[in-house]
């Protein structure tokens, strides 16, 4: 198999990597640079445990990204959304809304609500859970996960969204 | 009981900032040096048929091959994945009749997903690339894949000693009759003026969750078998895989990861023989085996699916004079729980209703479907979906308001529980179907309803359901905890009770604050290392908080008492006569005279003599509480669903509009936490009702193990949601708390279908209810 010397820049710190042809972005964040933050949920792209985000706030799955693909690319993972010893405000949200239970999905919801809200800071309601789609939770039946979005969009101005993921 | 402090309160969850960064180690997670990677080849061409040649030479050679195994290869013991066994008396086992009949590798396949080797290599992908070398060649044999195929007389025997493919009946010896029953059923169908009756059937339903299995296993120079899980079970597990690999408790140790959701589906064994088998093959080195969704789903247990009969019967004036009913299950390939959910389902059943007379049988038939096992609610789920939709059936005749009906006649305190002889003990059933209907407008809604036509049409229906909090006397429900006072008047509490993310850590850790009147943060829940931790039957039937917590107040109260009996020594005092506040004891009355719990930890570790003359100061020795314990009861929690939905009469399709829950709870020791399991249970209970079901091929090929084909209720599908937490404080449970892990996806169940029944008239018999099956049932009724 081929293999591709690749950059990444992972959470603000640049990495270098050998990965073969087939390797996915999943599993060279795992089990090359141990960012276990991210979740293998299925593989096939219907789960969104794998959610990252991509040069700032593009969501992708990382199960269906392959990590040759990626040479250059800035990644931001759940680990990376800290500033200062400070949470990020949508993690601040999960947390005070109860949102998080088994916490599986956690990592990833919190990276695509902030991709949501980067897109659309105001959303309604319908606009949250058809954002949430692509993201399974199988504790909270979403109720709190909504909440959690829309607790989130009031602490959130548009600057401290968009500063994560520079 | 205004003066709690941190129970009822909504503390930041124990867990949530290292799951919120993604810190918390799942044991997909855990990394260590020299790990080497297992993967397990399955059957996946026949879900029965006889494994007639395995070589696995090819695979031997390839790259990165440590060792390949074999069904010879391993240990031949048999075993039962589920630890339902280990939670009965020995005779009540013997009487139940639970057989070990799993093998790490077979040659026998019987079902879809059968493991039949194992390749251990240094990568998984090493592993994976080897495991398809594996030759394997198989004789196909007939498939059964129900109750009904697997009983046929010609049918081949899962087991000799389960004559008829027959896994389990309720035993002659305590279910005279084979049935769990009151009263004499057939003279009470001759004095009903009305009988309904009908076969159903019920799905089989997936946990999905979110985190696959994922297991580690080390065999260690001391001769240790270790492995990293995240079963729900640690102290079980442990003692099952002592039995299977012949080992004394004191040389295994299971180190419970964080859990990513259980919901039954790790309640006993899953492929923890398998890891452990694997790395018991290879001293010395940790070898990890990672689960995709795929095989998750058909090697863990799902919720038992089968044809459910019921027949009720009764009086002009809305009288329960008779229920019977009987529930054949397709239970799998393997016995596991055959015995419990055939029983349970029939328990909640009987739990009811105040019927005059009641006959429940349950059977467990062996089939070509992978395992079922326990998934929240444990046969409960199943009962709401025939029992309600039985009972509304009732109320239409009858022509009587679905809750009026519920309110006479549901038991209430004082009326047997699901357990014959068990009465119960609180109920705020009332109050739940009370602030329900208020809450969602019943009747102005039920009324409203009457008569539409259209394509859309809306309809309102009503549920409850009765569980329980731990299985007491059932099972022998049991949790040890320690509770270790620091120098700093801090506590550690040490127990095996696993948080599979329903929060119990959370909850437990505020039933110790509030016994000790300590602060919140001055408490520590260290859990699930079984080296360390004493017994905990582990997390199943919505028992953590209520036995768990039982546990935690013991202890706790234990150190509390030690602490006041040296205060009271050093104050000179009586204990009767002091009081903590802020974690310094005064004297009543005596304003100068106190001293902290602080000075007495501390005086008991560090300072407990003087060195210059050997004095004692204080009382010497560290405090530590400790309760092995047993509850009295089974804290029964009680809910009731309204749901409203709108049903397209072209298309089928229903959409959930809103749903109502009011449940039960004693006391809510963190609002969030039980609103969160209702919420949780909602989407489960929907999806049961609506979508969610695992099919398979007429050769027993599964056809949907996975989120792409298994329809789940996502985020637009959820309905608006409206939980009532009732509090009703029961008298045994901690600070009158009662379970409620399992209880919201039951109602959610039978108000969803007997909406739909009221929204277009008619009762569809088969769980999830598809548009398909609407359109079936409205073209028949044409």
């Amino acid at each position: 198999m081929k293999k591709h010397a690749i950059t990444l820049t992972v959470n603000g710190e640049e990495r270098d990597l050998i990965v073969p042809s087939n390797r996915t972005l999943l599993d060279a964040l795992r089990d090359d640079l141990g960012y276990t933050d991210t979740k293998y949920g299925c593989g096939t792209g219907e789960c969104g445990a794998c959610t990252i985000l991509v040069d700032g706030m593009t969501t992708i799955n990382g199960c269906l990204t392959l990590a040759a693909t990626m040479n250059g690319k800035s990644i931001t993972t759940a680990a990376g959304l800290a500033r200062n010893g400070h949470l990020h405000p949508v993690q601040e949200a999960f947390i005070e809304n109860d949102a998080i239970q088994c916490g599986f999905c956690t990592p990833g919801m919190v990276l695509k609500t902030i991709s949501l809200l980067d897109e659309n800071p105001r959303p309604t309601e319908a606009e949250i859970r058809h954002g949430l789609e692509g993201n399974i939770c199988r504790c909270t039946g979403y109720t709190k996960i909504v909440e959690a979005v829309q607790d989130a969009s009031r602490r959130i101005t548009g600057s401290n969204v968009s500063a994560i993921g520079e | 009981m205004s003066d709690l402090t941190v129970v009822g309160k909504r503390v930041e969850r124990v867990d949530v900032r290292a799951k919120v960064t993604g810190g918390a180690v799942y044991a997909a997670d855990v990394q260590m040096a020299g790990m080497l990677y297992g993967k397990i080849v399955r059957c996946y061409d026949y879900a029965h048929a006889r494994v007639t040649e395995l070589d696995l030479s090819k695979a031997a050679k390839c790259k990165g091959v440590i060792k390949v195994l074999g069904p010879k290869d391993v240990t031949q013991k048999e075993y039962n994945g589920s630890v339902l066994d280990m939670m009965v008396s020995s005779d009540m086992r013997g009487i139940l009749g639970d057989i070990d009949d799993q093998s790490i590798f077979t040659t026998h396949v019987k079902h879809y997903g059968d493991a039949i080797a194992a390749v251990i290599a240094t990568s998984e992908e090493a592993a994976e690339r080897a495991a398809e070398k594996i030759i394997v060649t198989y004789e196909e044999l007939p498939v059964y894949l129900t109750a009904e195929a697997a009983r046929q007389s010609d049918a081949r025997q899962f087991r000799p000693e389960k004559p008829g493919n027959l896994a389990f009946q309720l035993p002659e010896m305590a279910f005279p009759d084979n049935a769990y029953a009151w009263g004499e059923v057939d003279k009470s169908f001759e004095e009903a003026d009305i009988i309904v009756e009908d076969t159903f059937y019920v799905p089989k339903q997936k946990q999905c969750q979110m985190e696959p299995g994922a297991y580690i296993a080390l065999y260690d120079d001391q001769e240790r078998l270790n492995c990293w899980t995240s079963t729900q079970m640690p102290k079980l597990v442990q003692k099952k895989l002592a039995n299977l690999f012949e080992l004394p408790m004191t040389r295994v140790r299971i180190n419970a990861t964080v859990i990513g959701g259980g919901f039954g589906a790790r309640l006993g064994m899953v492929l923890e023989p398998e890891t452990c088998a694997l790395a018991m093959a290879v001293p010395g080195r940790p070898v990890k085996v990672l689960s995709t969704r795929e095989e998750d789903w058909v090697t863990s247990p799902s919720r038992h699916p089968g044809k459910y009969w019921m027949k009720m019967g009764f009086k002009k004036d809305g009288t329960p004079v008779a229920c019977d009913a009987k529930f054949e299950n397709y239970k799998g390939a393997y016995y596991m729980d055959a015995s419990g959910t055939a029983f349970t389902t029939g328990a909640w059943l009987g739990g009811m209703y105040k019927f005059d007379s009641l006959r429940y049988r349950g059977e467990s038939y062996y089939t070509n479907q992978s395992v079922c096992g326990a998934f929240r609610g444990y046969g409960n789920p199943q009962t709401n979906f025939v029992m309600e939709q039985m009972v509304d059936r009732g109320c239409a005749a009858l022509g009587v308001d679905p809750i009026e009906w519920r309110k006479k006649w549901h038991k209430t305190i004082g009326d047997d529980g699901w357990c014959i002889g068990v009465p119960y003990n609180s109920c705020a059933l009332d109050e739940c179907l009370d602030r329900a209907a208020k809450a969602i407008g019943w009747t102005e809604k039920r009324a409203k309803y009457k008569n539409q036509t259209g394509t859309i049409r809306r309809g309102i229906g009503v549920s409850v359901m009765n569980h329980t909090s731990g299985a007491m006397p059932m099972l022998l429900e049991h949790t040890v905890c320690d509770a270790l006072l620091h120098q700093d008047a801090t506590v550690t509490l040490n127990l095996a009770c696993s948080d599979m993310g329903q929060g119990s850590h959370t909850t437990l850790r505020q039933v110790a604050a509030e016994t000790l009147g300590f602060p919140y943060a001055d408490v520590h829940i260290a859990a699930g290392d079984t080296d360390a931790a004493g017994f905990d039957i582990g997390a199943h039937a919505s028992r953590t908080l209520y036995v768990g917590g039982g546990a935690v107040k013991q202890a706790c109260e234990d150190v509390r008492k030690q602490i006041f009996d040296r205060a009271a020594l050093e104050l000179g005092e009586a204990v009767g006569n002091l009081y903590m506040e802020d974690k310094v004891i005064h004297v009543k009355g005596a304003s100068n005279k106190s001293i902290s719990v602080q000075t007495i930890a501390d005086q008991g570790v560090n300072n407990f003599m003087n060195p210059e003359n050997g004095e004692l100061i204080g009382q010497p020795g560290q405090i530590q509480g400790y309760a092995s314990f047993f509850p009295p009861h089974n804290a029964p929690p009680f809910g009731a669903s309204i749901a409203e939905v709108e049903v397209d009469m072209e298309t089928g399709e229903v959409k959930v509009i809103e749903l109502v829950n009011a449940h039960d709870v004693g006391r809510a020791i963190h609002p969030g936490i039980v609103e969160g399991q209702l919420d949780g249970g909602a989407q489960q209970g929907l999806g049961m009702a609506l979508t969610e079901e695992t099919y398979y091929d007429e050769k027993g090929i599964c056809l949907n193990n996975s989120f792409t084909d298994y329809k789940m209720l996502g985020p637009s599908d959820m309905p608006k949601i409206t939980n009532i937490l009732v509090e009703n404080p029961d008298p045994t449970g901690p600070f009158g708390a009662k379970g409620v892990g399992e209880a919201g996806i039951v109602p959610p169940v039978g108000a969803t279908a007997n909406a739909i029944f009221n929204a277009i008239g008619i009762q569809i018999l088969e769980a999830p209810i598809t548009p398909e099956k609407i359109l079936e049932a409205l073209a028949e009724k044409d």
